[in-house]
Order: C-alpha cells, then sequence, then structure tokens
C-alpha cells in the first residue's frame, strides 16, 4: 500500500469530516491471511458500513469481540493508526470503526 | 459478426519455478500455431491479457515483451483489466478484426504469479482494487468473503453448501491433464481447511499460478467447420465493492450476459457448457445466478447438489476444473476458458468431454465484479 505525505495531506481533510459519525454493519468478515503490512493486527475484522448520511464506507473494526461481528451492528467512526507497524516518516491515519453500546 | 477460432493452446497451470514469463509466453504461442496449423506469418498482430508483470515483474512495454515470443514483429498490444484481462484483450482482439483493421490475430494471456512472496501477490492483486478497500486491510479473499457472508444471511445457506463448488471443480480438474491440482476433495476437506477470511477458507478460494494460453482467430469468411465466437460483451461497475446496490450479483455480468443473449438469441437454457470465473467458491454461486442458470438464491444448493457436475444430463461448468483446480493465472485465466470451451465444442476434451456440446459460454470477471467479459461460442 502507497501512503506518500502528499496522498496523505490531500485525503486528510475528507477523513477528518468522517470522525464521530455513526452507522451500521452491511456485512462483516474475519480477516485471518493479513494483507501486506497488516500482519500483527491479524485476525481483524473488516466490514462495510452504512452510515447516517447514506453513504457506505469500509473500514477495520477495532476494540471489538465476536459478538460485535454481526449485520446490523452499531458501530461509530474513530481515528486510529492505519497500521502498527506504521512508526516511521508520516504516520498514516484512517477511518475505523467502534462498536457502541447497545 | 464473423470470427472463427482456428486453434489454441493452454501451458499447464502451477507453480512453474523453473518456467520464465517469456517460456510461458512462447511455449503457448507455438501450441496454438500448431493446433491452427498457421505459421508466424499468418499472424497480422498479436494481443497480450496481463495483470501484474507491471506490478510483480517491473516489465511494462508488455506487448513488445510478450509479442517478440511470436519470432516475428507485428504490432502488439497490451489490455490490462485485473483478472478479466484476459476476456477483455479477446474482446479487442475482435473490435479489431470487425473494425477490418486486421485479419488473423493471436491472442495472449499470460501471468506469472509464483516468483514472488504471497504477500507481495496479494499486495499485487489488490491493485484491483480501490484505496477504501487497501486502507482497510482488505484482500480479496476477504471482499468476496463480504459477498458471502451476504449471500448465507439472505438465503439461509450454509457454509457447505459454499464448499460443493470446490468439490465439484476438483472432481472437474482431476480430469484435466494441464490442471494444477488434480485432487478430489470432499466437503469435510473444504471445512476444515485453514480459514483466509470468514466465511471463506484456504479450499473456498483459487490458487496462485503461473500459466499462459493462446487462441488464434480470424475473421476470414472462407473458414468453415471451426467453432465461432458469436458474442463477445463486457459489462463494468464501480471499483469498490461497497459502492454497488447489492453484494450478491454483480451487475458487469448481468450487463455483459443479457447484451450476449441478446446479440445471439441464445437463451441461457441453450448453453451446453461455461467456463466461470470461480475465483472463490461464492464467486460461481453468484455467477451461475447471474448468468440466467439457477434462480436468485439458489445456485449454492444447485452446485452443491451436482446439477452442473460432469455426467449429468445439462449443463456442465467449469469442465476444466475451473480457477479452483485448474489455476488462476490471472491474464491468463479468460484465454484459457475459450480454449477449453473450445476443445468441449470440438469433441476434443476427452474424460472431461461435455456429452454433445454445441453451445459453450466464458464468464470472466475483474476485481470484486468491477468489469466482465461474456463470450458465447457455437459450432
Amino acid at each position: 500500500m502507497i501512503t506518500t505525505p502528499v496522498k496523505l495531506w490531500r485525503r486528510q481533510k475528507d477523513v477528518s469530516k468522517l470522525i464521530g459519525q455513526e452507522g451500521y454493519v452491511l456485512s462483516f468478515t474475519l480477516i485471518r491471511v493479513a494483507a501486506k503490512g497488516f500482519g500483527k493486527e491479524s485476525p481483524y475484522p473488516v466490514v462495510i458500513v452504512k452510515m447516517e448520511n447514506g453513504k457506505k464506507l469500509i473500514g477495520q473494526l477495532v476494540d471489538w469481540e465476536e459478538k460485535d461481528l454481526k449485520k446490523g451492528r452499531r458501530v461509530k467512526a474513530v481515528l486510529r493508526k492505519l497500521t502498527p507497524d506504521h512508526t516511521e516518516d508520516v504516520i498514516a491515519y484512517t477511518i475505523k470503526f467502534l462498536p457502541l453500546n447497545s | 459478426m464473423n470470427i472463427s477460432i482456428l486453434g489454441g493452446a493452454t501451458t499447464k497451470f502451477g507453480e512453474l519455478w523453473n518456467v520464465s514469463p517469456r517460456a510461458l509466453a512462447k511455449e503457448a504461442i507455438s501450441n496454438a500455431l500448431i493446433d491452427a496449423n498457421k505459421s508466424a506469418e499468418d499472424i497480422d498482430a498479436i494481443f497480450v491479457g496481463n495483470m501484474l508483470a507491471g506490478i510483480l515483474g517491473h516489465q511494462a512495454n508488455i506487448g513488445s515483451f510478450f509479442g517478440e515470443e511470436l519470432g516475428r514483429f507485428v504490432p502488439a498490444f497490451h489490455i490490462e483489466g485485473a483478472c478479466a484481462s484476459g476476456g477483455l484483450v479477446l474482446h479487442n482482439a475482435i473490435n479489431s478484426i470487425n473494425a477490418g483493421v486486421y485479419k488473423t490475430v493471436l491472442v495472449l494471456g499470460v501471468e506469472k504469479m509464483t516468483d514472488v512472496s504471497q504477500d507481495d501477490v496479494m499486495a499485487g492483486l489488490m491493485a484491483a482494487g480501490s484505496d477504501e478497500e487497501r486502507q482497510a486491510g482488505a484482500t480479496f479473499p476477504g471482499i468476496y468473503a463480504l459477498m458471502a457472508q451476504s449471500y448465507i444471511e439472505r438465503y439461509g445457506i450454509t457454509e457447505e453448501n459454499l464448499a460443493g463448488v470446490a468439490v465439484k471443480n476438483h472432481y472437474h480438474g482431476s480430469l484435466n491433464k494441464k490442471a494444477q491440482f488434480k485432487s478430489l476433495v470432499t466437503i469435510a476437506d473444504v471445512m476444515k481447511s485453514t480459514r483466509i477470511a470468514d466465511p471463506l477458507k484456504l479450499l473456498d478460494c483459487s490458487p496462485v499460478s503461473d500459466g499462459a494460453a493462446a487462441v488464434i482467430i480470424t475473421g476470414d469468411t472462407r473458414v468453415k467447420n471451426k467453432v465461432q465466437i458469436t458474442a463477445s460483451e463486457i459489462g463494468t461497475d464501480t471499483l469498490s465493492l461497497l459502492d454497488r446496490k447489492t453484494f450478491m450479483s454483480l451487475n458487469a455480468v448481468k450487463i455483459a450476459s443479457k447484451n450476449a443473449y441478446k446479440k445471439t438469441g441464445i437463451v441461457p437454457e441453450k448453453i451446453d457448457v461455461a467456463e466461470i470465473h470461480d475465483c472463490f467458491s461464492i464467486a460461481e454461486v453468484i455467477a451461475v445466478e447471474d448468468l440466467g442458470f439457477s434462480k436468485q438464491g439458489e445456485g449454492a444448493l444447485d452446485i452443491y447438489k451436482g446439477k452442473y457436475t460432469l455426467g449429468n444430463n445439462g449443463l456442465v461448468t467449469n469442465p476444466s476444473g475451473g480457477l479452483k483446480a485448474c489455476g488462476h493465472p490471472v491474464g491468463a485465466t479468460g484465454i484459457k476458458q475459450i480454449v477449453e470451451i473450445t476443445e468441449q465444442l470440438k469433441g476434443a476434451a476427452d474424460t472431461r468431454q461435455v456429452k454433445n456440446a454445441k453451445v459453450g459460454l466464458t464468464h470472466n470477471v475483474g476485481g470484486s465484479g468491477t468489469v466482465a467479459a461474456i463470450h458465447i461460442l457455437q459450432i
């Protein structure tokens, strides 16, 4: 995955608008064979979320338990490091999803 | 449209560590020329389908790179459309003939995937996805798992039902000497295989493969008694899965197949044999529904119960073993499908021959359903 400083700078204003928005899970998977750079987090859930404004987003679920992996689970967009491996240069952040107390 | 297939050939598919990308291309080209009873002098142009040479091999200028293996310098072009590169390049080759620019062309699909690590192959394949999907840490098994999860919940099928795709395709692959896997698998084998991205397991997924396939096609109307391509249609959709209305159907496939059926006057019930893009088990399930073979929601059970398995009295899907068992060198797959259907329609498919096959279809998909190429072949 290419995350150059310019690319990160270009997308940060879109990312910041999403923080705190809520939505619900449309579909989910638990990825056990990780994508390159994501190995330390494996296994990790990837979910498609329908946001309150109707837009759909894809991202990882954080601070999750088995019971959170279900359709309809309410979640909130939070800002997180893209990968834990990313410790040098410009650190990339992205939107991930936190399960809300139901 | 008057397009005849003069001949074709496929290399063995598999982990071919001792074979270079060029050698793969050369073998497929040479054997296609022999099969067609033609020489390099008869070829007006070469069209190459390949996805990963640039990313994994740092090789651009792909038309020229692989075109050299013809042994003669003719106009050479490269078309990329992820795992549908083969189907897309064939479509463009056909267009060039229909436009009257060339008469006889060679269409090559080729991919070398096992030179690099699994991490690098997976990252290379994800170049066919969107930035959002990559940032989420999604993999292609993960994206198809999102479809499978939706499908399982909506239609109440089980993971065992999905496993039926691998069981069927490994059985067919066991009859194909070019196949990467000739081993039979059971539902239990699939269920206990390593979990990759829930609900998909290792045996729900097509492998990483090397391989090449080539066909020689012509617009020469004097050619008789050859397999004809009677429809070549392309459909496209959003790059990201999430931007679609449904995750349980691919609109690109629906559009392309609808147009192919309309142009030929063929209805799905008339298809005797089909090569389906089963990159993951769920993909063949969705495909048999989108192509009109199974009713919506019934594809998995139809496959599980053996409706499309060799030896039945109707349509057979993936007699080659499909991507699952024959292998999936991504740029080669769409052309391998054409070679397989051509052999089936000629009655030259040995033990995997579908009885009285007269009408065949190929279904080649790129990305998560971003692009689809549908071809109908008849004899």
